[in-house]
Parts: C-alpha cells; sequence; structure tokens
C-alpha cells in the first residue's frame, strides 16, 4: 500500500466494555490522511470512548485501533506525537490563567507557533488573563481548543467540539477546521449534529450503539439529508408524489407532509411557488429521526433523547 | 423546615458510608483505650505510677492531656479523650466541607439553587446533619466506655464531650467555607483549625501545674482558647461538670449564625477570600512541562504545611525551657524519670523528640494530600486532557511524586530548623541543634512510605486512594501513640512506618530502620510507575 493513502486512524473490530456496559462493540472506523472526517452518533453511542482509545487513554476490550499505524495504548508518546485532542468535557486548572493553560498544553507539545496563538486568542475572543476557574464551558472549550489549533499536527481529534460555543464562535471554529484541512491534516470530529458534520466533513461515520451503521462519503449518504416539508395547499398530494425527489408523503388533515432530496430541493421549491402554497415549514429531519427511518430502531442511544432533540433543533 | 429536611436527608444518604466509618472508628478506639487500661492497669498502683509519670513530663501532657486521678474512667478520659475530640472535629470539618463548598465549586449547588430552596437551607440541613452525626457519635462513644466498664454517668459526659468539639468545628468550617475560596482551601483551613485546637491545649496542658501528689494536672490559660481544652475541663469521672459543654456549645451556635448570615449574603460560588480572578497572560518558562505543572500546583500547599511545621517546631523550642524547670524541686520524680526516659536524655530531649514525632506525621500527610492529586486530576478530567501530549504517564505519576517527595522533605526541615533555632535561643538546653535538626530529618524516610504507598494504591484502584492514604496514617498513629497501652502484638506494631524512623535524640539514629523505609517507599512509587501503564485513565 501506498504509505500516503493508508489510513491515518484504523480501528477493526473495536470493542470495549465497561463492567456489563458495552460502550463499543465492533467498531470499524478508517480516516483517510488529510480528510475531514465526521463520527456521528447520538449521546452514549460510544463516541468518546472511540476518541479515548485512539489516544491510548483506556485500552480496548477487543479489536485493534492504529493510529498513524501505532498502537496507541502500547505507544502513547509516540503515538501522540502529531496529535492534538479537545475533550467533549472540558475542565481546566482552576488556578491557571487561560493564557497559561494554553501555554502549558502547546508547551507540552513542543511549543505554539506565537502568531497563530495570538489570531486564535483574537478570534475567538478570549480573555486570556482570567483564572480558569471563572470561565463557562464555552470559555473553557475555547481554550483548549486555541491550545489545540495554535500548533500545527497532523491529526486532531475534537470531540463535540461546538456544543458550548455560541453561533459566531462556531463559525470561527468552523474556519479554524477547514484551515488545517487546506494545511494537509486530518481531521476526526465527533458530534451528534447532522448539520454541523455536513457543512464540515469529506466522509461521514456514523455510529450507533458502539458500531458503525453506515460510513461513506457525503454525496454516498445523501439519502440521509432529506429536508423534511409541511405545507398546506390547494395542490393535490398525488400531482406532489409524481415530483422528483419526494418521498414519505402523508397527508395530515388539511396539511401534507413530504420529505425532499437534497439534490432535488431547487426544482421541488420551483415546483411548490406555482402550486398555490399557503403555508409552509421546513426542516432538516433530527438525527433521532434518521435513524428510525434508516436503521429501524426505536432506541438509537442509551442516553436521553429529548435532550439530543433539543439541541438538534437549536443547532438547526 | 420540610426541604431542609428533604435536603439533609439526602445528603445523609451520600454520606452514610463515611460518617458510619468515622463514628465506628472514633468509639471504637475510645472503647479499645478503656479495654487497655482496665485490663493492663488493672491495679491502683499501676495507674498511680502511669498517672505520676505523666504528670511529671511535659511531653506526655502535650500529646495526652490532663492527669485527672486514677479512676479507670480518669485514665481513659487521660489518655484517648484528646485524640477522639480531635477526630470528631475532623469528621465535622470534612463533612461540612463537602456539602458546602465542594458542592458549591462542582457546580451541584446549582440543580439544587434551581429548586423553590432559599440560598440558606442547603447550610440548614448540613448543619441538621451534622448535629444529629455528632448526637450518634457522643453516644457511640458513651455505649463504647460503658460496654468497657466505665461509670454510666461518666461515659455519657466523656461521649459528649466528644461530640462538643465535633459541633463546635462542625460551626467553625461552615464559617470557613462561606469565607475560603475553593473546597481544598476549606478543608485545609479546618484542618489546621483543629490540628491547633490540639497545639493549644497541648501547650496550656504542658504549661500546666501539677498538685503535690501528682495526680492531677491543672492546665494553664492557653487551654481555654481550644474547645479541647475547654472539653477536658468537664472531667467526667471525676468532679464532672457540666458548664464547659454549655460554653462550647453556645460558641458553636454563634459561630453557626455567623455562617448563615454570610452564607445569606453572598453570591453562590463567590467567596470572602476572593481567589484572584485573573492573572498572567503567559506562562513563565517553568509551566511548560509536567514537573512544573506539578510543582506550580503544590506551592500553596506546600508553603502552607512548611508554616503549620515549623510553628510546630517553634513550639517545641519555645516551650523547653518550661520544661527545662518543670521538675527542679521534685528530686522524686526526676529520679522516677530518669529511671523511665532510656540513656540520660533530658525532660527537654524528650519534649523535642515528641514534638518532631508529631511533625514526621505533619510530614507524611503534606505527602498524601500531594499526591491524592493524581486522582483528582484524573477524577475531575484534567488527567485526560494533559496526557493526550507526547508525554507518558510515568512523567505525569513521576513529576507528582517529585514533588510529593519535595513537599514530605520540606516540612520535616522546617519542624527541624525552627525547633532547633528557638531551642537555641531560648537556651533550654538538651542536644545540640545540629542533632535536633538531623532527629526531625530522621522522619523522613517513614513519612514518605505513605505518599509511595498511596501512589500505589492510585495506580492500582484509584476510587480508594483518599481512604487508603489517610486510612493509612490514621492506623499508623494509631499503633504509634496506643499500640503499647492496647497491648497489641509487636508485628502489628511494627507495620507503622514510623516504629521504624528514630525518635531521636532520645534514641539514637537506627540506619537499617531508615533504610528499610526508604527502600520500600522507592519499591512501591517504583511499582506505582509500571502499573499505572496497564490501567484505564478514568473518564
Ligand atoms: N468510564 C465509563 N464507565 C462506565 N460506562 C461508561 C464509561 N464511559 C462511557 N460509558 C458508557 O459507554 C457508552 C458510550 O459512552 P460515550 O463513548 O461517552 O458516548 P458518546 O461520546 O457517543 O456520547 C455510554 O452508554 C456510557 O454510559
Ligand atoms: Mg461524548
Amino acid at each position: 500500500m501506498h504509505p500516503d493513502s493508508s489510513p491515518v486512524i484504523s480501528t477493526t473490530r473495536l470493542g470495549k466494555n465497561f463492567g456489563h456496559t458495552a460502550a463499543l462493540a465492533g467498531l470499524d472506523l478508517s480516516v483517510l490522511p488529510g480528510e475531514v472526517h465526521g463520527f456521528l452518533g447520538p449521546n452514549g453511542a460510544g463516541k468518546s470512548t472511540t476518541l479515548r482509545i485512539l489516544l491510548g487513554l483506556i485500552r480496548p476490550t477487543s479489536g485493534t485501533a492504529r493510529v498513524f499505524g501505532i498502537d496507541p495504548w502500547a505507544e502513547p508518546v509516540r503515538a501522540h506525537r502529531d496529535v492534538a485532542y479537545v475533550p467533549g468535557d472540558v475542565t481546566l486548572w482552576p488556578n491557571l490563567t487561560g493564557g497559561e493553560v494554553i501555554d502549558l498544553l502547546t508547551g507540552l507539545r513542543g511549543g505554539a507557533d506565537e502568531d497563530l496563538r495570538r489570531r486564535l486568542i483574537d478570534e475567538f475572543d478570549f480573555d486570556p488573563r482570567k483564572k480558569a476557574r471563572t470561565y463557562s464551558k464555552g470559555n473553557r472549550q475555547k481554550a483548549a481548543l486555541i491550545a489545540a489549533f495554535s500548533r500545527p499536527a497532523r491529526l486532531y481529534l475534537l470531540d463535540e467540539p461546538s456544543s458550548g460555543l455560541d453561533p459566531v464562535m462556531d463559525a470561527v471554529f468552523r474556519h479554524q477546521v477547514r484551515r488545517v484541512a487546506a494545511d494537509g491534516a486530518t481531521v476526526l470530529l465527533s458530534s451528534h449534529i447532522l448539520a454541523e458534520v455536513e457543512q464540515l466533513c469529506d466522509r461521514v461515520t456514523i455510529i450507533r450503539s458502539g458500531a458503525a451503521v453506515e460510513s461513506g462519503t457525503l454525496a454516498e449518504l445523501r439519502h440521509l439529508t432529506r429536508t423534511r416539508f409541511r405545507i398546506t395547499s390547494s395542490a393535490k398530494p398525488q400531482v406532489l408524489s409524481t415530483w422528483r425527489g419526494i418521498h414519505n408523503l402523508r397527508v395530515d388533515g388539511t396539511s401534507i407532509e413530504f420529505d425532499a432530496d437534497a439534490a432535488d430541493l431547487g426544482d421541488v421549491l420551483d415546483a411548490l411557488a406555482t402550486a398555490g402554497v399557503t403555508g409552509i415549514t421546513a426542516a432538516p429531519p433530527s438525527l433521532e429521526e434518521l435513524f428510525m427511518r434508516h436503521y429501524g430502531v426505536q432506541n438509537t442511544g442509551r442516553a436521553d433523547h429529548r435532550s439530543l432533540d433539543s439541541q438538534n433543533s437549536q443547532a438547526l | 423546615m420540610r426541604p431542609v429536611l428533604r435536603l439533609a436527608l439526602l445528603q445523609a444518604r451520600r454520606d452514610r458510608g463515611t460518617l458510619a466509618a468515622w463514628i465506628l472508628s472514633i468509639a471504637g478506639l475510645g472503647y479499645a483505650a478503656a479495654t487497655a487500661v482496665t485490663t493492663q492497669f488493672g491495679e491502683d498502683h499501676e495507674r498511680a505510677a502511669l498517672i505520676s509519670v505523666a504528670a511529671a513530663s511535659p511531653a506526655f501532657l502535650f500529646l495526652r492531656g490532663l492527669p485527672d486521678g486514677i479512676s479507670l474512667g480518669a485514665v481513659t478520659f487521660f489518655q484517648g479523650y484528646s485524640f477522639t475530640a480531635v477526630l470528631a472535629g475532623l469528621m465535622s470539618a470534612f463533612l461540612v466541607v463537602r456539602h458546602t463548598r465542594k458542592d458549591e465549586d462542582q457546580g451541584r449547588f446549582e440543580l439544587v439553587g434551581a429548586t423553590q430552596v432559599t440560598r440558606v437551607m442547603p447550610l440548614y440541613a448540613t448543619l441538621l446533619l451534622g448535629t444529629c452525626a455528632n448526637v450518634v457519635l457522643a453516644l457511640a462513644v458513651a455505649a463504647g466506655f460503658i460496654g468497657a466498664g466505665l461509670p454510666v454517668q461518666g461515659s455519657f459526659l466523656a461521649g459528649a464531650g466528644v461530640g462538643a468539639v465535633g459541633l463546635f468545628f462542625m460551626a467553625a468550617t461552615a464559617l470557613v467555607a462561606q469565607v475560603m475560596p475553593s473546597a481544598r482551601s476549606a478543608n485545609g483551613t479546618a484542618a489546621a483549625l483543629v490540628g491547633g485546637a490540639y497545639l493549644i491545649r497541648g501547650a496550656g496542658d504542658a504549661l500546666g501545674t501539677a498538685d503535690p501528689s501528682l495526680l492531677h494536672v491543672t492546665a494553664a490559660w492557653p487551654s481555654l482558647f481550644s474547645p479541647i481544652g475547654w472539653g477536658q475541663r468537664i472531667r467526667p469521672f471525676t468532679e464532672s461538670d457540666a458548664l464547659p459543654l454549655v460554653v462550647i456549645g453556645a460558641v458553636a451556635v454563634i459561630l453557626a449564625a455567623g455562617a448563615v448570615m454570610l452564607r445569606d449574603s453572598r453570591d453562590l460560588g463567590s467567596s470572602y477570600i476572593a481567589a484572584n480572578e485573573s492573572g498572567a497572560e503567559r506562562a513563565g518558562a517553568g509551566l511548560a512541562s509536567m514537573l512544573g505543572l506539578a510543582w506550580r500546583l503544590q506551592r500553596g500547599s506546600l508553603a502552607g504545611w512548611c508554616f503549620t511545621s515549623g510553628a510546630l517546631g517553634a513550639v517545641a523550642g519555645g516551650l523547653g525551657p518550661v520544661v527545662r524547670d518543670a521538675l527542679e524541686g521534685n528530686p522524686s520524680v526526676a529520679e522516677l524519670m530518669s529511671r523511665i526516659v532510656p540513656g540520660d536524655a533530658g525532660l527537654v530531649d524528650l519534649f523535642t523528640t515528641a514534638m518532631l514525632g508529631i511533625a514526621g506525621v505533619l510530614a507524611a500527610a503534606a505527602g498524601i494530600e500531594a499526591v491524592l492529586r493524581l486522582r483528582a486530576e484524573e477524577a475531575e478530567g484534567r488527567a485526560e486532557l494533559l496526557l493526550s501530549v507526547p508525554a507518558s504517564r510515568f512523567r505525569w505519576l513521576g513529576s507528582t511524586l517529585a514533588v510529593a517527595a519535595i513537599t514530605t522533605t520540606a516540612v520535616a526541615v522546617a519542624a527541624g530548623a525552627s525547633a532547633a533555632v528557638v531551642l537555641t535561643l531560648a537556651q533550654a538546653g538538651g542536644s545540640n541543634p545540629g542533632i535536633v535538626f538531623a532527629a526531625a530529618l530522621a522522619h523522613i524516610p517513614a513519612a514518605l512510605v505513605f505518599p509511595a504507598l498511596t501512589v500505589l494504591v492510585i495506580a492500582l484502584a484509584p476510587r480508594w486512594s483518599s481512604a487508603a492514604g489517610w486510612g493509612a496514617l490514621a492506623s499508623a498513629l494509631v499503633l504509634g501513640q496506643f499500640g503499647e497501652l492496647l497491648g497489641l502484638p509487636v508485628w502489628l506494631q511494627d507495620l507503622s512506618p514510623f516504629r521504624h524512623s528514630s525518635a531521636m535524640p532520645v534514641e539514637a539514629f537506627n540506619p537499617e530502620g531508615a533504610l528499610l523505609m526508604a527502600a520500600i517507599a522507592v519499591v512501591s512509587a517504583a511499582a506505582a510507575s509500571r502499573l499505572i501503564r496497564e490501567r484505564d485513565v478514568p473518564a
């Protein structure tokens, strides 16, 4: 195999049990050099567990994990050499200032790029003079993101990194991901928000209950990104069903519900414009709906579904 | 009222195991002391000999308390009260911090605060829980004494004396928790208050005046400034007096009211001693390594520990002249002492030895506290961030261990140096300052065993590390202070590392013991460094 095309991350049949819970049950994951890879799954699906295994923090119960071809449990120091990590739940040293935390973390990785560090602090609108105990969740996350991005790495492991950021900061974050990707770095981005993954990622692996259920490019997963419409219209449902890209058409009293493929969205909108619509709502499908629709499961993860839903609708 | 009860029940449920362990241990210690006195010193003349030696020796008075007659109960109270009272104080202090400042640190209050509960209700609940715990403790101690055959009324009074000190420190800690900015600093301050109460009482007792029979000692004025000193004044098995209970209780109520007022007038998460909100924008050169981080995290604590042990050393030195003069004009006792103390060490040396023994315990405690940071880093999730860089766990653990060893050493050095200097200035006689300093250093190997064992537990069973570390220190203390009194087998007593360090200047330096302890510390630390690789870093 050509060295450049061998995966940066590869796991085969990765399993991890915590007592009686199987957090991972045979996960296969492959992340190629230079790609931004979305790692999508509901709460409790096993995303953080996977990242911890990739960092050599926990030992897999079964299967193998390789980062740059190295077993991270056996050789964590070598495996970490070019890795930047942002945990899902960032806790910092309450007595250190944000600036000190950034210097500490980058210092341990060999030192920050000073120019980059300054720019990031500026863009993230971060006050590095405050003690970490005074930071909100979003600010702690910013500190970890700045530390991760202010020294170039070959692999970025980001665990739901934007969950504490407001929309403006989220945009700064996406910009940084695109920047490091343009520089040729590989990014593994875990998330439970479909829209976030859609905006950033070249390829996506969807994980549910500790195993990958789908993996591919966004184009290949296009069927996952249908938009759900609900319209009030004088048009006949039978007419609508003849349009291209329309699925799951349903009549609900006076309104009609259907899903539309992203590729055909333009045509659908044109057609709607002439169909005498008096009311319309459109929403991307929540991840939970996707799971229910595509994998025929009620229980998509072990965690609280309502929080998943509400976080989704906020993010969308 | 109902929400307070509900909150108290909630807190009690979280605490039931911990509190049961504390109460059973304290009452068990009281029971063991009483049994030991009745079995080992069954005859009047045996107890009379014990008490008169103690009355004549400021070191004894400092460590134990006031001799007050030779009845079984009085001797038990003399032997055991100070220690059980200290333990009751620590139990109550940690209980309060767990449910006040620690909950605020970890944001648990925000959940409670969002329900229909007023600001002060959680504090009332904690005070209620602490009061109940101390009432149960008082009854348990009384039951232990009665079970060992001591008079019923005296036993209840003695138990109340222990519980009252617990109540006092519950209230004092409630106040401390409003003032200090973090659970760690609140725990440290409260524990220092408990230790201070013990030391102040010790000074008062050591300065006390013995009656001519040498069976009673009356404490000097300093002990009025210590709740433990007040507790001793109950004299439950001789001329019992409940007034001190009222005094301690009244002060406790005032302190608790102060805590409630302060709680009511501050924001959640704020504190009266504000921690600095801001600091340096850039890390100094020192903070670019694991070792630098370990040092940065420990340096404040280290200063606190060194200050405490330096103060202890100064007390040891400052009381030297008093100790020297204690037996002037009492040749019969002087003769008695010279028979008991091996070699020809004087009273001053005996006292210095005892005080530096406490410094050794402080050094061990400081080391345990330092390595337990590893556990906190892990449990609070910072280790995950730190261990994602290209640095091994070995370096992570090793850095903290090195800083812990420095801490232990520094605490011993501070005690030794200040004792040597003050003894010299006070011209108390006794051994020369070099020997006194060396005597403090002689405890370092044994003290290092504690952080090393604690770190081994961190590597093997991190959840248990705190209980194991502090439990080991408490067991060693009990073995050291009560092992002989309880007539425990020698091999069991020898399990305490402190048994292997030399009690200089009274004893000569014992290099085998020091080497053995150093070796155990090194082997445990090395094993921990290997084993830490073998387990998951908990999320
Ligand atoms: N240290 C742990 N001990 C016990 N169970 C755990 C632990 N870590 C994760 N789990 C369980 O494993 C599953 C996967 O968790 P996680 O990897 O954190 O999911 P995600 O990051 O996708 O939300 C969950 O059911 C979680 O409760
Ligand atoms: Mg997660």
